[in-house]
């Protein structure tokens, strides 16, 4: 539809040039053809930035929503507090029935052998408190599941949030105790224990060092 | 050289639970002096008030590390000569070379049983 218009300005245009002298007329009519097309500009132009303004909008109501289904004050409140508490359970759970195992473990070595009977009963009940001490572990099976429904629940959130607002990762790290800590880890070359099937063997090491 | 089953031994190690493992191993061997210090810093003190025949370290510990300590040691003109063995779960290739560049004398990679760790000191002393 703007053709048509153009072309009247352009006429009226023409005409004001043909003639020598001016009416009002020629201008009201060269000032109503463009008016005309500029409010079909502006027309065109309001509805382009209402059509912008209302795709921002919706965005910021989808990131808002996303951020709600992050549930990151029940995640910092509630599920990484408790998957703390959780391995800190494992570990303390974990000492003790290490310590329990050595204690009798020692016990049987230091023990008397002179008295065979005696000492069979002693080995039978250490033995005993061993396989009770060795019960940690369906217990800590159980901690660490719960740990990993956490992190997988984090993982969940997280992801579908980084997908919903199209985000890129920055490099780096994001504060300076974290930087710290990746530089000590650099320096002192802190890799932590291999997976498995990762890392060199025992075998391997000697060949390396040729011991 | 034959091991000297007096000579004394320090065990540098975070975790109580592993120098009471490596005691116990120790002990077992016939090893009759053994210390124990939590990190680098405190395993560096203690060798500057006692002449220690073998020290045992892990990698991985606060503030100093056995890598550090390995370092300090072979930087000191007294504790230079002293056999140093790592124990470690750090079992990169990287870490393997860096420990053999600093001067240690074998390494061991966590877990380990007692032949291992016996093969080990036996190897330190020449055996």
């Amino acid at each position: 539809m703007a053709a048509p218009k153009h072309a009247a300005i352009r006429k009226a245009a023409n005409n004001l040039r043909k003639k020598g002298d001016i009416s009002l007329v020629d201008v009201l009519t060269l000032a109503e053809a463009s008016i005309h097309s500029m409010k079909t500009f502006i027309d065109s132009l309001d509805s382009s930035i209402y059509k912008e303004f209302r795709e921002i909008a919706d965005y910021i109501q989808k990131t808002k929503q996303e951020i709600g289904h992050l549930q990151a004050h029940d995640l910092k409140s509630k599920h990484i507090p408790e998957a703390g508490h959780e391995l800190s359970v494992v570990v303390t759970t974990t000492e003790e029935a290490t310590t329990k195992i050595m204690e009798c473990a020692e016990e049987i070595l230091d023990a008397d052998t002179s008295d065979v009977k005696a000492y069979k009963e002693l080995v039978d009940g250490k033995v005993m408190e061993i396989f009770e001490a060795c019960s940690f572990q369906d217990l800590t099976g159980q901690r660490i599941s719960k740990v990993i429904e956490t992190l997988e629940h984090i993982e969940t959130r997280v992801g579908r949030f980084a997908s919903a607002i199209g985000a890129d990762d920055s490099k780096g790290p994001v504060s300076e105790k974290e930087a710290k800590r990746n530089k000590r880890k650099k320096d002192l070359i802190l890799n932590g224990p291999a997976l498995q099937g990762q890392g060199v063997s025992q075998d391997e090491i000697d060949a390396l060092l040729n011991f | 050289m034959a091991v000297n089953l007096s000579t004394p031994v320090l065990i540098v190690d975070d975790y109580k639970t592993m120098i009471r493992i490596i005691r116990n191993l120790m002990k077992q061997l016939g090893f009759t002096d053994v210390d124990d210090a939590a990190d680098g810093t405190e395993a560096l003190g203690k060798m500057r008030q006692k002449s220690y025949g073998l020290i045992i370290s892990d990698w991985n510990m606060e503030p100093m590390t056995g890598y550090e300590l390995l370092k300090e040691v072979r930087t000191d003109e007294v504790l230079a000569r002293t056999p140093f063995i790592m124990v470690t779960a750090e079992s990169k290739t990287e870490n393997v070379i860096a420990a053999k560049r600093a001067g240690v004398n074998n390494y061991i990679v966590k877990p380990f049983n007692a032949a291992t760790l016996k093969s080990k000191i036996d190897s330190v002393f020449g055996e």
